[in-house]
C-alpha cells in the first residue's frame, strides 16, 4: 500500500495547491436551504405531511394515544402473525415475534403489555447474547416492533440509532416491521435529524456505530423498471406514531 | 492528460470492457433492439420521476448552487480532508489503507481475504471495485465463494459476469424473460417471469448466503470526514445486510468520495437520490463504522481503502469538476446518445456522459476511449441536469481540444478540412470568394431528385453524395444545394437596401412598442436551468410533454412508453405504470415551470 | 432602433428565405437593419471540434464585423449561433484587446424571436398560417441560452396555427456541428427517431429557431421520402401578415421567464 503521506502530498503536487489550507478557508453555505426548507410548521402540521409523505412510499401509517398503544400494537402482531398463518414466510420458520431490549417500554408504559404477550411469547435481541444468537433470533422473526429516534416529514423517513439491545439485523431480516415514534419527534427534514445526531455523537451523548434512514419498504427496480417492493429487507412497514407525547 | 503533472502518472488499467472497436459497439448496440427500447423507456420514465422531485423540492437552482459548493470545496482541500477522515477512521478502531493504483487495491484486499481465510465473501453495488477488478481478483482464491447482492449485479454475476450497462440500473439491457433464463439455468428456479416473483426468489438465495457471510465489500457514498463514517445509499437494503452480519467489512472508496460532515451528507443524499431515481432520498441511508462495545453486530473489523486509481490526474486541470460527480447518473437518462448506443457502446465500466469524461482522465490517456469525447452532439443535457454543475459538455470539447493538438488522432484528411473550415471562417476575403464562386465545385453533385421536404431547398437541388468529413451527413441525409450567388441572402440584401434607398428609406408599418429592455438580460454565462417550455401560453414542463408522447407517439420509442402507461399493473407490486399515470396527471395544470 | 443582422454561415451558404424573412419581419417593426459584410462565423464548427486555437480568429473577425456598425442591437436567426456569441466574453476573457469588445457583442445579441417577444415586445405578429404544425426546440438555445418560452409565444399568437407539442422535445435532433458528419451511425438513430416524434404529430409543418436542426432533421425527411415543410419561424411570421391583428406585451410583468 502506499504511504498516506506518499498518497496526500501526491495529490497536493497535481493540484498544485498546498495542504492545510482548511482550517483558514473552511467551508461557509452559500445559502440556508437545508435548513429553512419546510421550516416553521407545528407538530400537527408535520404529521400531516408526514402521513402524507409515508404512505407515498408505501408505508402504512397509523397514530395512537400513549393508553391505546398496546391495542394497536395487538392488532399489528393479530394481522401479521397470529391470523397470518397461510404466509409462506411463516411457513417457512419467519414466524416469531422480535422485540428490542431497551429502556424505552417505560416511557411508552408498555412493560405491562410486554411482559403480558403470550400469543406468539415474543422473541428479545439480547445486548449478551452474541452475534449468532440475535442474527438467529432476528431471522427466524415473521414480525418486528422497534422504536424509532426520529420520523422526518419530508420524506417519510424513521431515524434509527443501532444500540446493544436494538442491533443492525434487528430492521433487516423480519418480514414485517412496525415503528414506534412519539409525534414531538417529528422533524422536518434530514436536515434537523442531523442537527441533532452530529454534535450528540462528537461529544460521546450517543455511542452507536451505526444510523439507519429508512424509508419505507426495502424495493427495486432491477428488472425492467417494474417496482417490486420487498427485496432485502421487510416487505412491509408499519409506523405507529404516539400522538399525546 | 498533456496537461497532467507528473510525479509519474497513476493510471487505471482495468477500466475497459469491451475489445470490440468503437463503431462495432455502436453497431452492436444498434441491433439490441430490446437494450435500446429499455434505455429509451428508462429515460423517458426517469424525466417525469427526476423533474417531479426536484419541482416538489423548490428552489432546484438554488440547492445545485450549494451542492456543487460542497463538491468544488472538497476536491480543493482533498488531501485535509482525506487526513481528517482517516484520523477518524482509525479513533474509531478501523484502518485506512491508501492505494494510489487499482493493482494495489485489489492485491490488497485479495491479500486480507487469504489472511483471514473468509470463504464466504458478499458484496453491495460499488463501483469502484469493478474498477480495481476485484471480483475477478477474488475469485482466484480457491474455494472462495463471492456474492453480488444488489439485484441487478447478481443477475448480471449470474449470467456469468455480463457487463453492467448503467451505473444506477446496471442491468437495464436485460428483459424479464432472460432473468428468468440465467435463474433457471443457474440456480433452479422454476417460477414464471413476474419481476415480483423473480426478486422474491433473489431475497431467498441470497438471505442464505447473506447468513452465512464471512466479510463485507461496501461501496462509500460518502465518506464523513468529521466522524469517520461512511454513507451508503441503496433501495434493496442489501448493503445494510452484507455490513451487518459478518465480522470484518472493507469499505472501498474512491478518493474524492468524501464530504465534510454529516449536515453536507445529508445535503448531497437528498440531491442524488432525486437526480438518480426521482426519489427524496433512497429507502436506505445508512451513517456506518466500526462497532461499538456492547454491539453484537456490525463489523469488528473495519477497513476503508482510499483509492486513487488515475483520479489525481484530473487535479490541477481543467478536468478537476469531474471529481466533483456523485455517480447519479442523471447525465446519462438524459443523454441522447446514450439513449442509442445504450451502456454497452462506450466500452469503458464508466459509461455515458460522465464515462466519456472521466474515462480517458482515469486512464491518463486516449488509447482505449478516443472516440468517445466526439461521441457528443453537446446538446447540453447533461450540463443542464447535473445536480452538482459539472460543465460537463464543456470537459468532452476540452477532451477534443488536447487530443487534436497534442494526439493528432483525427485522420488526416480530415483534419486538413477542419482547419481549411477554419481559415475560410475566418476571413472574410475567402468567404465571400466562397460565396460568390456559385458552387461551381458542387454543381455535378447536385441531384434533381423530388425535394420532398419542403421549403428547404431554396434552388429546388439538393446533395446525396459529398466528400471527406463532409460524407458524413450525406449518408444519413440530403443537403441543400446552396444557392447560387445571385440568389444568395446577401445578394438578397443589397438589392433590398438599394430598393428601399430609391424609396427614401425604411418606413415601419407599425408603431414601436414601447422597449421593454428589462423582460430579459442574459449575461456571457450560459443559462442553464432544469427543464420547462411553454406552449398555448401555459408554462408546461417537458415532464409533461413526456406524459403527452406516452399517450400519443406511435414511434419505435413512444410506442413502448405508451403501452407503459396502459400496462396491466396487478394491484400492490408493479406501481411502475401507476406512477407515471400518477406523476403525468400532477403535472396537469402545473403552472409553476422549472 | 438600429439593428446588426447576425446572419450566420448556415443562413448565408443555405437558407436565404430565412434570412429574408427576419429582415422583413424586423423592418415592419421599426428596425434599420444594417449587414456587415465582413462577417462570417461564430466560430463553432471548428471551436466544438476542438480547434480552439485555430478558431480564436474566427472570434474576433466576427466580433470586429458586428461591432463595426454602430447599432443598438445585434440579431441572429440560429440559437445557437447566437449563444456562440453570448460565450465569446468567456471564451476571449484573456484577449486583452478583444475582451471588452467580446462583451459589447455579448450584451446587445439576441435570438431572432427572443429579440421580437422580450426587446420589441411583440405578442401577435400579424401573421397568418392555415396548418397544423409543430415546433423543434434546439439543444442550445433552449438549454445554453435560456430560451425556452418566447418561440411558442409567438407561434401561439399566429392565426390559423394549430400547434401539436412534440414528443421528447428535449432530445438533440442528432445534428450537433460536425456530430452529424464525424458519427452519422449514432446521428442517424438520433435523428430518425426525431423524425418519427413529429410524424406522431400527424402535423404538416415543422419549425425552429435553429436553421442547423431543420438542415438536419429536413434533410433526413427528404432522404426518407417523407413529406414535410420546413420553415423558420421568422418565415411563419412573415406569412400573410395583416397589420391590424399586431399586439404587443401590455406590461414588463407580463413577459415570462
Amino acid at each position: 500500500m502506499t504511504d498516506r503521506e506518499t498518497f496526500l502530498n501526491h495529490l497536493a503536487e497535481q493540484s498544485g495547491r498546498p495542504r492545510h489550507q482548511l482550517k483558514d478557508n473552511p467551508l461557509v453555505p452559500i445559502n440556508d436551504l437545508p435548513e429553512s426548507t419546510l421550516s416553521g410548521k407545528t407538530q400537527d402540521e408535520l404529521l400531516a405531511i408526514a402521513k402524507e409523505n409515508s404512505e407515498k412510499v408505501n408505508v402504512t401509517f397509523q397514530t395512537t394515544s400513549k393508553a391505546d398503544l398496546p391495542q394497536a400494537l395487538n392488532a399489528f402482531i393479530k394481522a401479521k402473525l397470529t391470523d397470518n398463518k397461510d404466509d409462506p414466510y411463516q411457513a417457512n420458520g419467519h414466524d416469531h415475534l422480535l422485540l428490542p431490549s431497551s429502556d424505552l417500554y417505560k416511557d411508552f408504559d408498555l412493560e405491562g403489555w410486554r411482559d403480558g404477550l403470550t400469543d406468539p411469547k415474543p422473541t428479545y435481541w439480547m445486548p449478551g447474547a452474541g452475534r449468532d444468537a440475535n442474527i438467529d433470533t432476528a431471522e427466524r422473526a415473521g414480525a418486528a416492533i422497534a422504536f424509532a429516534d426520529f420520523l422526518l416529514a419530508e420524506s417519510g423517513t424513521i431515524t434509527i440509532t443501532t444500540t446493544p439491545g436494538q442491533g443492525r439485523a434487528f430492521h433487516f431480516l423480519p418480514v414485517h416491521y412496525l415503528s414506534i415514534i412519539r409525534k414531538s419527534n417529528i422533524l422536518p427534514r434530514t436536515r434537523q435529524a442531523m442537527d441533532y445526531y452530529a454534535p450528540a455523537l462528537a461529544s460521546g451523548e450517543i455511542k452507536t456505530s451505526n444510523i439507519n434512514f429508512v424509508t419505507g419498504p426495502s424495493n427495486t427496480g432491477d428488472i425492467e423498471m417494474v417496482l417490486v417492493v420487498g427485496v432485502h429487507g421487510p416487505l412491509d412497514m408499519t409506523y405507529l406514531v404516539v400522538e399525546d407525547m | 492528460m498533456s496537461k497532467a503533472k507528473n510525479g509519474g502518472l497513476k493510471t487505471a488499467t482495468m477500466i475497459r470492457n469491451s475489445d470490440h472497436d468503437f463503431l462495432t459497439r455502436v453497431k452492436e448496440s444498434e441491433q439490441d433492439t430490446f437494450a435500446q427500447r429499455a434505455v429509451a423507456k428508462a429515460q423517458d420514465a426517469q424525466w417525469i420521476k427526476r423533474e417531479s422531485a426536484r419541482r416538489d423540492l423548490g428552489n432546484w437552482e438554488d440547492w445545485r448552487n450549494l451542492g456543487e459548493q460542497i463538491r468544488q470545496h472538497v476536491v480543493r482541500y482533498l488531501p485535509d480532508y482525506l487526513e481528517e477522515f482517516s484520523d477518524n477512521v482509525e479513533k474509531n478502531g478501523g484502518h485506512v489503507f491508501f492505494a494510489q493504483t487499482d493493482v494495489e487495491a485489489q492485491q490488497f484486499i485479495k491479500n486480507l481475504a487469504i489472511e483471514k481465510q473468509v470463504k464466504q465473501v458478499v458484496k453491495s453495488k460499488s463501483m469502484v471495485t469493478s474498477e480495481i477488478g476485484l471480483d475477478k481478483a477474488l475469485l482466484e482464491i480457491p474455494g472462495l465463494d463471492l456474492l453480488e447482492t444488489d439485484l441487478a449485479e447478481f443477475i448480471l454475476q449470474e449470467d456469468d459476469w455480463d457487463e453492467p450497462t448503467h451505473l444506477v440500473f446496471p442491468a437495464l439491457h436485460k428483459n424479464r424473460d432472460q432473468v428468468r433464463e440465467v435463474f433457471i439455468k443457474k440456480l433452479g428456479y422454476e417460477g414464471d417471469n413476474d419481476p415480483q416473483h423473480l426478486a422474491r426468489f433473489a431475497r431467498k438465495v441470497m438471505r442464505e448466503r447473506f447468513l452465512k457471510n464471512e466479510m463485507s465489500i461496501t461501496g462509500c457514498n460518502f465518506a464523513i470526514a468529521d466522524n469517520g463514517m461512511i454513507n451508503l445509499d441503496t433501495n434493496e437494503g442489501n448493503a445494510d445486510l452484507c455490513m451487518a452480519i459478518p465480522k470484518i467489512q472493507v469499505v472501498c472508496m474512491g478518493m474524492e468520495r468524501i464530504v465534510p460532515s454529516l449536515k453536507e451528507a445529508e445535503v448531497l443524499d437528498g440531491m442524488l437520490a432525486r437526480s438518480a431515481v426521482g426519489q427524496k432520498i433512497t429507502t436506505y441511508c445508512t451513517f456506518t463504522s466500526k462497532q461499538v462495545d456492547g454491539e453484537t453486530d456490525g463489523p469488528e473489523e473495519f477497513y476503508v481503502v482510499i483509492i486513487d486509481n488515475g483520479r489525481s490526474n484530473a487535479l490541477g486541470t481543467d478536468f478537476e469538476p469531474i471529481l466533483q460527480c456523485i455517480r447519479c447518473a442523471s447525465c446519462l437518462n438524459v443523454c441522447p446518445i446514450y439513449r442509442h448506443i445504450g451502456g454497452h457502446g462506450y466500452g469503458s465500466i464508466y459509461p455515458g456522459p460522465v464515462g466519456s469524461i472521466l474515462s480517458p482522465v482515469l486512464q491518463g490517456n486516449y488509447d482505449d476511449f478516443s472516440e468517445l469525447p466526439y461521441a457528443c452532439s453537446l446538446c447540453s443535457a447533461c450540463t443542464a441536469t447535473c445536480p452538482v454543475k459539472i460543465p460537463l459538455h464543456k470537459l468532452l470539447i476540452k477532451h477534443r481540444e488536447i487530443e487534436m493538438d497534442d494526439k493528432h488522432m483525427a485522420n488526416i484528411i480530415d483534419d486538413t478540412v477542419m482547419k481549411v473550415v477554419g481559415l475560410g471562417t475566418g476571413h472574410s476575403s475567402l468567404f465571400r470568394t466562397a460565396l460568390g464562386m456559385d458552387h461551381m465545385a458542387l454543381a455535378p453533385l447536385a441531384r434533381k431528385n423530388p425535394d420532398v421536404a419542403e421549403n428547404l431547398y431554396s434552388n429546388g437541388k439538393h446533395l446525396e453524395w459529398m466528400p471527406f468529413v463532409f460524407g458524413g451527413w450525406t449518408k444519413v441525409r440530403d443537403l441543400p444545394d446552396p444557392p447560387a450567388h445571385s440568389k444568395n441572402f446577401r445578394s438578397w440584401f443589397a438589392k433590398h437596401k438599394k430598393e428601399q434607398a430609391k424609396q427614401g428609406g425604411l418606413e415601419a408599418a407599425v408603431p414601436q412598442a414601447p422597449k421593454n429592455s428589462n423582460a430579459f438580460r442574459p449575461t456571457g454565462e450560459p443559462v442553464l436551468r432544469a427543464d420547462g417550455y411553454h406552449q398555448n401560453g401555459h408554462p408546461i414542463t417537458e415532464a409533461h410533454a413526456h406524459a403527452k408522447s406516452q399517450t400519443k407517439a406511435p414511434s419505435r420509442v413512444g410506442h413502448h412508453a405508451a403501452s407503459l402507461a396502459g400496462e396491466n399493473v396487478p394491484a400492490g407490486s408493479h406501481i411502475d405504470g401507476d406512477d407515471i399515470a400518477k406523476a403525468a396527471a400532477q403535472q396537469e395544470g402545473t403552472r409553476n415551470h422549472d | 432602433m438600429r439593428v446588426v443582422i447576425f446572419s450566420t454561415c448556415v443562413v448565408d451558404l443555405m437558407f436565404p428565405n430565412v434570412g429574408k424573412a427576419m429582415v422583413e419581419v424586423l423592418e415592419r417593426f421599426g428596425c434599420e437593419t444594417f449587414m456587415p459584410l465582413q462577417q462570417i462565423c461564430c466560430g463553432q464548427p471548428t471551436y466544438n471540434s476542438g480547434y480552439i486555437k485555430e478558431t480564436k480568429h474566427v472570434m474576433r473577425n466576427e466580433v470586429d464585423a458586428l461591432l463595426s456598425v454602430d447599432a443598438d442591437y445585434i440579431v441572429g436567426p440560429a440559437g445557437s449561433c447566437v449563444n456562440m456569441l453570448k460565450e465569446l466574453p468567456h471564451d476571449l476573457k484573456d484577449d486583452p484587446e478583444y475582451a471588452a469588445k467580446a462583451q459589447q457583442v455579448a450584451d446587445k445579441t439576441y435570438e431572432f424571436s427572443q429579440f421580437m417577444y422580450r426587446i420589441l415586445g411583440v405578442l401577435d405578429a400579424g401573421a397568418e398560417l392555415d396548418a397544423v404544425a409543430t415546433y423543434h426546440r434546439s439543444c442550445h438555445m433552449t438549454r445554453l441560452l435560456g430560451e425556452r418560452t418566447s418561440p411558442f409565444v409567438l407561434l401561439d399568437h399566429v392565426k390559423g396555427l394549430k400547434m401539436i407539442p412534440l414528443p421528447h422535445i428535449e432530445n438533440c435532433c442528432g445534428f450537433g456541428g460536425m456530430f452529424s458528419m464525424k458519427e452519422p451511425e449514432i446521428s442517424k438513430q438520433m435523428v430518425n427517431e426525431k423524425v418519427n416524434d413529429i410524424i406522431s404529430t400527424d402535423a404538416s409543418v415543422l419549425i425552429s429557431c435553429d436553421p442547423g436542426c431543420l438542415m438536419n432533421i429536413g434533410g433526413r425527411f427528404n432522404r426518407l421520402g417523407k413529406p414535410m415543410k420546413i420553415m423558420h419561424l421568422a418565415e411563419v411570421l412573415n406569412t400573410n401578415v395583416d397589420l391590424a391583428r399586431v399586439k404587443y406585451v401590455e406590461s414588463q410583468e407580463e413577459v415570462m421567464a
